[in-house]
């Protein structure tokens, strides 16, 4: 599909939004000249991302819209991108949420034009992660995304915004040094990084006589397996790889937090659906021993998942400070979608060596469940942080004992904060219930005792999220506000006002996207 | 007819002329005069080469016209960097201009 | 498909139901709640919310108090008139149960297959659509009256509006998922109404009990849900429920979990299920919330005890109960695990919460434990198979039951009006501050209002409500909230227009809700033969007593407790009555109770009258035909019309119990023993002020308990609310994620600081003696030959010229060329 006559529509999205950083960067130094060219950019983002969309023919389950062209022959890379129905709704998710990024930002004073420049330019790199059929560009991208957030959290964040700069930074490049490795190793062996060769060449590949460069290959199969499984576990974040999230979320300006909880963490799952899952079925299924104790990766994983659910639920609970508390509750719903992730890894690896296991029909469920998870909690996780931001900016505390009784000052706020907050709850009826019963439904049948025990979390996502409305709109109104503007502004509530409908939309009528993500994901399974 | 030697004899001396010119003149316009002499002792010896070495190839003619256009060129860009260091410095004195000075 | 034929085609219709309310929450929350500024100690605010000093709220604008108003009506209304027409299509029906008013549609896709969401109108159905939408409609109405003078009153009319339509929603959903979205969305309401004066603390921390306890239960049944998908594939009531093909699957293969109990997967799935009951319904062990659900407005708790949310979980264990008997056969007295543990549990509740009624004041506490008691009824009665028994209970407490709180709610209103009335004497006559006039004049009790209660009776005052919310910090921090010294000032002891203790006499000023009031009250004690509760309550007990006779332990445990569980039901309804109506007025403000003239009488009183009347006729539709006289007058052709029309929603119809006198005659004895002890103590010689209740010297040491509800509460608060928010801030955040976590990652970091630091010293003697050594040596040659550049371009010329010579000559010297040159 091309734009513009002869554009390419899916490269047009990756370098699209880098030009326009580059020529917000360049505009003279008028903060409304650079607000609204920058909405005006992430606008057209938008409309292209939403055109991909629906133009994405989903009764075709392959990959579509695909771009093969020379790049690094040297290294056996190309350009190689096209999008499947997964993919399709990341961009989606993406395009939805740059604009609104850009329009909460509009509340920064300091520095606009670099501010706007390197939102627009985060947007390459997801777009870019996203698009990415080759391993190369895949990687290229998911560190170039890396590099505008650290300078948005440093740059623009709260009081403690260098130690959650650098642990953010620190965080993930320790993640990506392994991930670099592993992606240097494949791509040696297999003499090229196309993502669909790698995923039957690779799996296969049994080196020399079961050795390769002298070493056994379940050992080089598994070193590469930690490092890409290091790397998207701290993406993610899989507990224990999380405690880089609530300093970042929480030091972040409102819109560095918005894309960090509603894109970036998608690109750790992303990386396990479209990388980890098809490269290492034998490392999934292979048994490890944990103080004697014999589970399968997989299984660990699934562990993993369920611990970062309820601690991550019990961890958010005990929060005062709301920025916080919200973030802890991205640990809390990623754990679903790596839940998800684990039973669609184990049902893989058997469907690979043909052992009979899962029934197809589940590992369907579960990884569609895990798939609209990172849709859906990109929209609750992006309102969530902007109605936090939205609190914040107007009282300058993110300590929640300040709050109190705010509804009676900004009934419409009130409004809208429960209403979100139900949506991150996962009240039937808006879109993370769906996701969040299908990732139970898929998981029952294969990690019981850990969904029983992921249960907990789930009340205690009722828990935190009760106590945030509670101290924030709840109780007697403290009246050191009393002279305050505490009502949402207009410009915010523009900006929350897609994200409300797309909840309620999706929760009521979830096959519009659902659609799209099962074709590609049955397709997966080969069902 | 005319040895060849002559001919070399005759550039010879013109270049050493050129070489004194651009190595003792102080004035920047004689030096840049000096080294077109230079180049013209060239042509005598390349129009030279082809007449006696090989007349039937059109080369040495060719080399000259080269030389004719070079020595143009740089004549000129010569000249407006001349120009331009007399408006700033109301001098066209080298010894003046030691701006690469180590 | 275009509109005439699907309004034409009756299959389509049932969409329609939830459709209105839905609608009118829409357009109440986005288009009509229009609120102007007003200083809050204006009048209009409201005297019992907090006044901030004057500092600008939101006021309903009249318009759009009244749009809203208007909106919700017609949105029920709707819905009441379409449940109507289908309820007339599905009586036109012959083998309702076979044929069956359905239609769904694709939510969403699952691999190659696809879940399906529609609707369902079975005979089960029908009869909640009889009830639901006219309790709904009552509800609506008599908030008109009950709210008028809330400055949020389009709030609470689009949140009721949500509520009904959830509600309805639940009622005519086709599969478990959409049964559960209607019952979360309810779980959402009844939150956010029972916090609607969220100013207060008692109101938003019984908001957040409520959600939290329920959501317990909640994600318990969540999990129950997901199991029944896993197992069958669907989620449809009529392919599970009327497959029996799939019910002997279920009830054959092993449960997946707790294997060593051997119970099957239709058993685990039920337990799953039921436990989602007995937190919706409020049974024990998750009772707690439902008492404290009552700082909501009054018709809320309507809402919330008749009409709708505990009516759902019973609802729901009516709907899966082949589900649940899967495996069982309880007409052998075989009953498969979830019904043991349904009559169990709700045998034991029926008595458990009437123990705790009798020793209440509230005039809605009692009536809150009474729902309890009455949903351990219906629990128990499927527990032992009595599945018309129970639907029957559920029809009949719904009209009964939002009768009676609807009337006690005009109670309060009443008293109220008769406060204010004896304030603005006060101010009148002593000159007092006008503030005092605006004082508590609202339905809300105040937040004093628990030490009112206790100074009564002269206990310890209960600690207070379970604060679920998790506060991390116990202490509010009230530094930063000014002291409310802009609150009115109160004269004397709070007055509490809830405790029946400063009632009495009511009948004299408020005679339209006194008989209401009391056709309900002894429909809910059962005064035989002319109420409904009695024939609903003697089915239960008959049934309960047939199972008793073939030998099933079961039966006669629910037998036994529900007998105690009536007569008790008796005693504390005379109490109450005799408390609130009989006598003498207590206190001034009874004296002066009564609910004025105007929409605010008519609205709140018309629903009375609607509701008493089917709280007494609706019994009669279940009459067993085999009861003398009466049987052959309302059940000619050998079977009661319900238990012929509702026995039709099970794949094989329910037998008929025989008739029996003996549960009979104990259900008179219950019923009317109740009473009499009851007008013995409070009806024969009324209280006058200032007596104690004839309860404490009677119960002894066993009032305080019951008056504390067995310690339930504290109880809960030490074991799970305070060790969990504990476990919160202490272990998963600060020790986890601080402490080990963090402080292995910084461990690491220290570990290659000092790496580093080692390095870095390496660096200064080692590489940086030969990495300095080299510059230095460099720089030194560069100033020595730096004289070469002079910057003077001929003798750079110079220097091109002589290098040429020399290398000329060297090139002529070394190659011979000079030689060669002849």
């Amino acid at each position: 599909m091309t734009i513009f006559g002869t554009i390419d529509v899916l490269s047009f999205l990756v370098f699209a939004p880098a030009i326009g950083a580059l020529i917000v960067l360049l505009l003279p130094q008028n903060k409304w000249l650079a607000r609204w060219v920058a909405l005006a950019f992430a606008a057209i983002l938008c409309g292209v991302s939403v055109a991909v969309f629906f133009a994405y023919n989903h009764a075709v389950p392959d990959y579509q819209f695909v771009i093969q062209t020379k790049w690094f022959d040297l290294l056996g890379s190309s350009w190689h991108i096209g999008i499947d129905g997964i993919s399709a709704t990341m961009i989606l998710l993406t395009g939805l949420l740059t604009p609104l990024a850009v329009l909460v930002s509009f509340e920064v004073e300091d520095r606009v034009n670099a501010h706007m420049a390197l939102i627009l330019f985060f947007a390459t790199g997801l777009f870019g992660v996203f698009v990415a059929m080759d391993l190369m560009v895949f990687f290229l991208f998911y560190e170039l995304s890396l590099v505008p957030m650290y300078f948005i959290i440093d740059q623009w964040g709260g009081p403690n915004r260098k130690y959650a700069s650098t642990k953010f930074f620190i965080y993930s490049m320790g993640g990506s040094l392994g991930m670099l490795l592993a992606t240097q190793l494949i791509g040696f062996t297999a003499h090229t990084f196309d993502i669909q060769q790698l995923t039957t060449i690779w799996p296969a590949f049994n080196g020399a006589n079961g050795t390769f460069l002298g070493i056994p290959i379940e050992t080089v199969k598994g070193l590469a397996f930690a490092g890409f499984f290091v790397a998207f576990c701290i993406k993610v974040p899989v507990w224990p790889f999380h405690t880089w999230l609530p300093d970042a979320h929480s030091e972040a300006p409102t819109a560095g937090s918005m894309l960090l909880a509603g894109v970036m963490l998608k690109l750790g799952a992303y990386g396990f659906l479209r990388l980890v899952i098809p490269l290492f079925p034998d490392v999934w299924i292979s048994q490890i021993s944990i103080f004697g104790l014999s589970i399968s990766v997989a299984g660990l994983f699934a562990v993993l998942a369920v611990l970062g659910i309820v601690l991550g639920a019990f961890a958010a609970f005990g929060q005062t400070d709301i920025k916080r508390l919200v973030a802890y509750s991205s640990v809390n719903h990623m754990g679903f979608v790596a839940l998800g992730l684990a039973v669609a890894a184990l049902a893989y690896a058997q469907s690979y060596f043909k052992v009979a296991g899962i029934d197809p029909q589940t590992a369907i469920l579960a990884m569609n469940g895990a798939v609209f998870q990172m849709f859906n909690h990109g929209l609750s996780s992006a309102g969530m942080f902007l109605l936090a931001g939205a609190v914040y900016h107007k009282t300058h505390t993110r300590d929640m004992t300040q709050y109190g009784g705010f509804w009676v000052k900004a009934p419409i706020y009130g409004g809208i904060f429960i209403f979100t907050s139900m949506a991150s709850l996962g009240l039937p009826g808006l879109n993370g219930f769906v996701s969040e019963f299908l990732v139970v439904r898929g998981a029952w049948p294969v990690f019981t005792v850990l969904t029983l025990i992921a249960m907990i979390g789930l009340l205690f996502t009722g828990g935190y999220i009760l106590k945030g409305i509670r101290a924030v709109l709840h109780g007697p109104f403290n009246m050191h506000w009393r002279d305050y503007h505490l009502e949402i502004d207009l410009r915010e509530f523009v900006a929350i006002a897609p994200l409300m409908v797309l909840m309620l939309v999706t929760g009521l009528a979830p096959n519009w996207i659902l659609s799209v993500i099962n074709a590609s994901v049955t397709r997966i399974f080969g069902g | 007819m005319v040895p060849l030697y002559m001919y070399l004899l005759v550039a010879a001396g013109m270049f050493c002329i050129g070489v004194y010119g651009v190595l003792a003149r102080r004035n920047a316009v004689a030096i840049l005069m000096s080294v077109e002499l230079m180049l013209s002792a060239v042509n005598i010896n390349l129009i030279a080469f082809w007449r006696y070495g090989a007349p039937t190839l059109i080369a040495g003619q060719v080399f000259a016209a080269f030389v004719f256009v070079i020595a143009a060129a740089e004549a000129s860009v010569g000249l407006a960097i001349i120009i331009s260091i007399y408006r700033t410095r109301r001098s066209v004195t080298v010894e003046d201009v030691n701006l690469l000075k180590g | 498909m275009d509109w005439n034929s699907f309004i034409s085609n009756g299959n389509f219709l049932p969409w329609l139901i939830p459709v209105g309310p839905l609608l009118a929450f829409l357009i109440i929350t986005l288009l009509t709640n229009r609120s102007k500024w007003i200083p809050a100690t204006s009048e209009e605010y409201g005297g019992s919310h907090p006044d901030y000093g004057g500092m600008l709220v939101p006021v309903v604008t009249d318009t759009s108090r009244v749009v809203s108003v208007v909106v919700g009506l017609i949105g029920i209304l709707f819905a009441w008139i379409v449940s109507l027409i289908v309820v007339a299509h599905a009586f036109a029906i012959d083998h309702l149960g076979e044929n069956v008013i359905a239609s769904s549609g694709t939510w969403f896709d699952t691999g190659v297959t696809a879940f399906k969401m529609g609707i369902l109108v079975d005979p089960l159905t029908t009869i909640m659509l009889i009830m639901v939408p006219l309790a709904c409609t009552c509800i609506f109405i008599y908030s008109v009256g009950y709210m008028a003078h809330d400055p949020r009153q389009s709030r609470f009319f689009s949140l009721i509006a949500l509520f009904a339509g959830a509600m309805l929603t639940l009622v005519v959903a086709d599969n478990l998922l959409l049964l559960f979205v209607g019952w979360e969305v309810m779980g959402l309401c009844s939150y956010m109404l029972i916090g609607f004066w969220f100013e207060k603390e008692s109101a938003y921390k019984a908001a957040i009990k409520a959600f939290t306890t329920t959501r317990v239960a909640d994600v318990i049944m969540l999990l129950g849900i997901a199991y029944l998908y896993a197992s069958t594939g669907t989620l449809s009531f009529r392919d599970i429920l009327h497959n029996q093909a799939t019910l002997t699957a279920l009830a054959h293969s092993p449960a997946i979990l707790f294997g060593g109990l051997g119970w099957s997967a239709a058993s685990l799935i039920g337990i799953f299920l039921v436990v989602g009951t007995i937190g919706k319904s409020a049974q024990f062990p998750l009772h707690v919330w439902l008492p404290d659900a009552m700082e909501g407005p009054t018709p809320v708790s309507a809402m919330i005890h008749a009409a709708a949310m505990v009516s759902a979980g019973v609802y729901m264990i009516i709907r899966m109960y082949p589900l649940l008997s899967a495996g069982g056969d309880p007409g052998a007295g075989i009953l498969s695990p979830p019904m043991v543990l349904m009559s169990v549990v709700g045998a034991f509740t029926a008595l458990f919460a009437a123990t705790i009624a009798v020793a209440q004041n509230d005039i809605k506490k009692v009536l809150a434990y009474s729902t309890i008691s009455q949903l351990g009824f219906m629990v128990s009665a499927l527990g032992i198979g009595a599945y018309i028994a129970a639907a029957f209970h559920l029809i009949t407490h719904a009209f009964f039951k939002a009768l009676l709180f609807m009337a006690s709610g005009s109670v309060i209103h009443g008293m109220e009006h008769g406060e204010h009335h004896v304030h603005e004497h006060h101010a009148h006559a002593h000159g007092h501050d006008e503030l005092a006039a605006a004082h508590d004049q609202h339905p809300a009790m105040s937040e004093a209002h628990v030490e009112a209660v206790e100074a009564v009776t002269g206990e310890e005052p209960a600690a207070a409500i379970g604060d679920e919310s998790g506060e991390g910090h116990p202490a509010e921090p009230t530094a930063h909230v000014e002291p409310h010294a802009e609150q009115p000032t109160k004269v004397g002891p709070v007055f509490d227009p809830q405790d029946m203790f400063n009632m009495g006499g009511l009948r004299k000023t408020m005679p339209v809700t006194f008989y209401t009031f009391l056709l309900g009250g002894l429909s809910l004690a059962g005064f035989p033969l002319i109420t409904a509760g009695f024939w609903s309550k003697d089915e239960i007990l008959g049934d309960a007593w047939h199972g008793t006779l073939l030998g099933f332990g079961a039966s006669a445990l629910v037998f036994i407790f529900l007998a105690v569980a009536a007569f008790l039901t008796a005693f504390y309804t005379m109490r109450q009555i005799g408390l609130t109506f009989w006598g003498d007025a207590r206190t001034e403000e009874a004296k002066h109770a009564s609910l004025g003239k105007g929409i605010v009488a008519v609205t709140m009183t018309l629903p009375l009258i609607i509701l008493a009347f089917f709280a007494v006729v609706a019994g009669f539709v279940g009459v067993s035909p085999q009861f003398p006289i009466l049987g052959s007058i309302f059940s000619s052709g050998g079977f009661s019309p319900f238990e012929h029309f509702v026995g039709a929603t099970l794949l094989t119809e329910p037998e008929a119990v025989p008739f029996n006198v003996f549960p009979v005659l104990v259900s008179f004895a219950v019923s009317l023993g109740g009473l009499y002890a009851g007008y013995l103590l409070y009806w024969r010689k009324p209280l006058v002020a200032g007596e104690v209740d004839p309860m404490v010297n009677m119960l002894g040491p066993v009032y305080p308990i019951l008056k504390n509800k067995y310690y339930v509460d504290e109880l809960y608060i030490r074991v799970f609310v305070k060790p969990s928010q504990w476990f919160a801030a202490n272990v998963a955040y600060q020790f986890i994620d601080k402490g080990i976590i963090d402080g292995f990652l910084s461990l690491i970091a220290r570990v290659f600081t000092w790496i580093g630091d080692l390095l870095k010293n390496l660096n200064l003697w080692l590489i940086d003696g030969v990495g300095d050594g080299v510059p230095e040596a460099i720089g030194k040659f560069g100033g020595w030959i730096r004289w070469l550049q002079s910057g003077e371009i001929q003798q750079y010329m110079l220097y091109v010229a002589i290098a040429a010579l020399v290398i000329g000559i060297i090139f002529a010297l070394t190659t011979g060329v000079l030689h060669a040159a002849p």
